[in-house]
């Protein structure tokens, strides 16, 4: 007979799967932090922590939405894209003088149906997710540049005027709250919105579900097409948000906005323990991976190392990281 | 004491590409009672219950589950019917937690948060009525079979099922958990449960069956009061009356030893397995699904990994780690699923002949040599008689039957030794199996030994000239093939460690 083993919080917590990888990033992170500070105490500075945790947000939020779609074993190659198209969207809309709320329900909903025509390609026409998500990120990168004529825009606040483009560019941006960039406090909230969406409810149960075994999944009844549309649609989303972070950022539209960012996302999950083939990994772990990679960046960048070195180094840390999981999974 | 009708299928029928898997079959199920479904393999026993849980779609005839008629089922729709499954090949999420898997896809929700504490102590609840000492907590993944199929048994107690289905559920489990799970047979049979049990263990059927139904070639045969049938009767039933198909068996003597396993082990299917291949004999390979036949031959192979074991051929050990010295030896196998293990369905037949012959067709700059690559294709298609259009075409589009003779084909350009068939006949049409034991023949009067795996026993019966028979990952039997009924093997074949 089983009987309930006298557990405390921690013990609780450490037998959260995937908990392990997560705070090993996290061991990790403050190891890089730290070794950065001692080579650069400026790495130390209160200022810069503020903009580790504004500029590491961007990365959060792709992470969320591509840990998402490789929690279900598949992969979203188009979220890059989609925030490109999405800055650029805003960014023209806002240009020919619409209401920036609208502006931004625009481009919301054009994101989205990227996303549903994902997971139909994916979850209804088992395309592979390498394949669909390339033809979109074309397709996501195409609208960008198109949407205002192969060029990038002028300042958002041409016919709206300096105040509307200011509010909106503090409020995704420039502005703070509590001392800490609302950047950061915007992604922090898609975060735990998230987190508890995919720990929590059915839903998320099921996303793990199909990465673990599809053909049990369905065997149990799980809508295994609805719940793969799901994961885009949220993956888009967090798309989207960082296509206004960008706009804002800028002040404009840039056709170039999120270039790659697909890849920065996918490292950022696979760096917290999130399996690229499907069925394990959480969203704290992405948290760390994202600010893992963020410090990375930032150091290299404070210690004076080249772009071409920081790119290597980051390059290897993302083997590193799959390599280890790899082999902790043998031995399991 | 004899409950209500509470399934009932009439005339059923249901075809694979290429193969009748059910032909008119009925079936029925009271309440109370345990159905002992019965045949040999590929009776159609699994894909009768795969259709009255909604796993496949029937192709003709009616299911009634308590007394309400179905057109076709998913597997949703069986579970709110009342009818659960416990699958013989385990189908859970092994990332997933034990609790996670017992309540996939009707998980106990609060408002919109899942009811974790719940669903644990439900689990929990299920898990120590069953009297296994799991933890809801542990990742499935990490718990041995046995273990498993008890999380299957209490999943579908959970969903207080008033049909269970029990697919081979014991072949898994130690004797204390069989008992356990018998006793839990005859609690829920007295709650007025109607449980269809599907086993070739039939040593253990006494213990718990009512009634019995027994089925072959996808067919229904017969069915009945359990205490009505001698042990003999049913295993007659099952395999039928005389052989009626001709084998084109040869005549050979027998030559010197060949090739010889010593003590191979590997894994749980693979146990202890010792025997011996001649010069001018096929040695037929018996025994039932999971009998272990196919992981011996791939751990003959170097595909699996032996624990121990010597491999002896032409007199010398050999040391096999992986195909390719096995292949540099002379030891060469045409697996079971030709599709998956035994051609690159999407390459040609030029590709696929050559690809374990590159060796010979490359020259010393790794070039390969078209003109020898033509020779050797267009060689194999006319000793085989492949039906193709040429060499140039898809593999993956002949039919099985030549299919299974391209498999061959990449073979037979070498000087093999030893060639392993792994089911070669199955799911090809009879003028294709006639070409197979043909060519079987052939290798036999050149001397090569000749392993043969088949689960129809009318097969090995009429080519092998000697019969060794698996069960449970050991042999334990020998036959001369010339002599040997299909009763005898059967019983070997079921003769499992006795466990109860």
């Amino acid at each position: 007979m089983y009987r309930a083993r006298k557990t405390g919080l921690i013990k609780k917590i450490m037998r959260i799967k995937g908990m392990g990888a997560a705070l090993t990033a996290f061991a990790g992170l403050v190891v890089i932090y730290v070794a950065f500070g001692i080579m650069n105490p400026m790495v130390f500075s209160g200022q810069n922590i503020l903009n580790l945790l504004r500029s590491m947000s961007k990365y959060l939020l792709i992470g969320i939405g591509q840990s998402y779609v490789m929690i279900t074993g598949n992969i979203d190659l188009s979220i890059g894209s989609v925030a490109g198209m999405s800055a650029m969207m805003t960014a023209t809309l806002m240009t020919l003088g619409v209401n920036p709320l609208l502006a931004m329900l625009i481009t919301m909903a054009v994101c989205l149906t990227i996303g549903f025509i994902n997971g139909v390609l994916v979850g209804r026409f088992k395309l592979p997710p390498f394949i669909a998500t390339l033809g979109t990120m074309f397709i996501a990168r195409g609208a960008a540049y198109i949407v205002n004529g192969n060029r990038n825009t002028d300042n958002i606040g041409v016919v709206l005027g300096k105040d509307a483009a200011d509010s909106f560019q503090n409020f995704f941006y420039y502005g703070k709250i509590l001392g800490l960039f609302n950047t950061f406090w915007i992604a922090f909230v898609i975060f735990l919105v998230f987190y508890f969406f995919l720990s929590k409810t059915r839903t998320g149960r099921h996303i793990y579900a199909i990465g673990s075994n599809v053909e049990a999944a369905k065997l149990s009844g799980v809508d295994v097409v609805k719940t793969t549309v799901k994961t885009y649609l949220i993956s888009e989303f967090c798309g989207a948000v960082v296509g206004f972070i960008l706009c804002a950022q800028a002040g404009m539209g840039n056709m170039e906005a999120g270039n790659v960012y697909e890849m920065y996302g996918v490292a950022a999950g696979v760096i917290g323990g999130v399996s690229p083939l499907g069925g394990s990994g959480i969203l704290l772990g992405t948290f760390a991976g994202a600010a893992v990679w963020q410090t990375l960046e930032n150091g290299l960048n404070m210690i004076g190392a080249q772009v071409g070195i920081q790119r290597i180094v980051i390059g290897v840390m993302v083997v590193a990281a799959v390599l280890v999981s790899v082999i902790r999974n043998r031995k399991d | 004491m004899m409950g209500e009708v509470i399934v009932s299928m009439e005339h059923i029928s249901k075809s694979f590409p290429g193969v009748r898997a059910l032909d008119d079959v009925s079936f029925e199920l009271r309440s109370g009672e345990v159905m002992a479904l019965l045949g040999e393999n590929g009776a159609g026993k699994s894909t009768l219950m795969k259709i009255l849980s909604g796993v496949y779609e029937k192709d003709g005839g009616t299911i009634r589950i308590m007394g309400r008629e179905y057109e076709n089922l998913n597997p949703k729709q069986a579970l709110d019917a009342g009818v659960a499954i416990i699958h013989q090949e385990l189908n859970m999420c092994k990332d997933l937690n034990v609790s996670e898997n017992m309540f996939l896809g009707r998980e106990h929700i609060n408002g919109i948060v899942l009811d974790n504490a719940e669903m644990e102590n439900t689990a929990r609840k299920y898990l120590d009525e069953l009297g296994v000492d799991i933890d809801p907590l542990e990742t499935v993944g990490s718990l041995p079979v046995s273990k498993q199929q008890m999380i299957e048994i209490a999943k579908a107690l959970s969903v207080n099922a008033k049909i269970l289905i029990m697919d081979e559920p014991t072949s898994a489990l130690s004797s204390r958990e069989i008992k356990e799970l018998f006793s839990i047979i005859q609690r829920l049979k007295s709650q007025g449960c109607g449980i269809v049990y599907i086993s070739h263990r039939l040593e253990e059927l006494a213990h718990i069956t009512d009634r019995v139904t027994i089925m072959r070639d996808g067919r229904y045969i017969t069915s009945g009061d359990f205490d009505s049938f001698t042990m003999d009767e049913i295993i007659a039933n099952m395999v039928g009356r005389e052989i009626k198909e001709k084998f084109p068996r040869i005549k050979c003597t027998r030559g010197k030893k060949v090739f010889e396993v010593r003590g191979l082990n590997a894994g749980r299917s693979v146990r202890d397995v010792s025997f011996s291949l001649h010069e001018g004999e096929i040695v037929g390979f018996a025994g039932l699904m999971g009998a272990g036949r196919t992981e011996t031959t791939r751990a003959i192979f170097g595909v699996d990994k032996k624990e121990s074991g010597t491999i002896i051929l032409d007199d010398k050990e050999v040391r096999i780690e992986n195909p390719m010295d096995a292949i540099r030896a002379g030891i060469v196998l045409a697996p079971e699923d030709r599709k998956k293990d035994g051609l690159c369905t999407k390459l040609t037949i030029r590709e696929n002949v050559a690809l374990p012959n590159l060796d010979m067709i490359c020259g010393r700059d790794g070039v390969i040599n078209r003109k020898k690559e033509t020779q050797m294709c267009e060689e194999a298609i006319r000793n085989l008689s492949i039906k193709t259009p040429g060499i140039d075409i898809d593999a993956g589009s002949l039919s099985g039957g030549n299919q299974q003779k391209v498999v061959v084909g990449k073979w037979l350009a070498r000087k093999s030794r030893v060639v392993i068939f792994d089911e070669p006949t199955r799911g090809i049409d009879v003028g294709a199996k006639v070409e197979i034991y043909h060519i079987m023949n052939r290798l036999k009067e050149q001397g090569i030994a000749v392993m043969f795996i088949s689960s129809e026993m009318p097969e090995v019966m009429g080519i092998a000239d000697r019969i060794i028979v698996m069960c449970d990952g050991r042999i334990t039997g020998e036959l001369d093939a010339e002599t040997a009924t299909q009763n005898e093997i059967l019983k070997y074949a079921t003769q499992f460690e006795s466990r109860l």
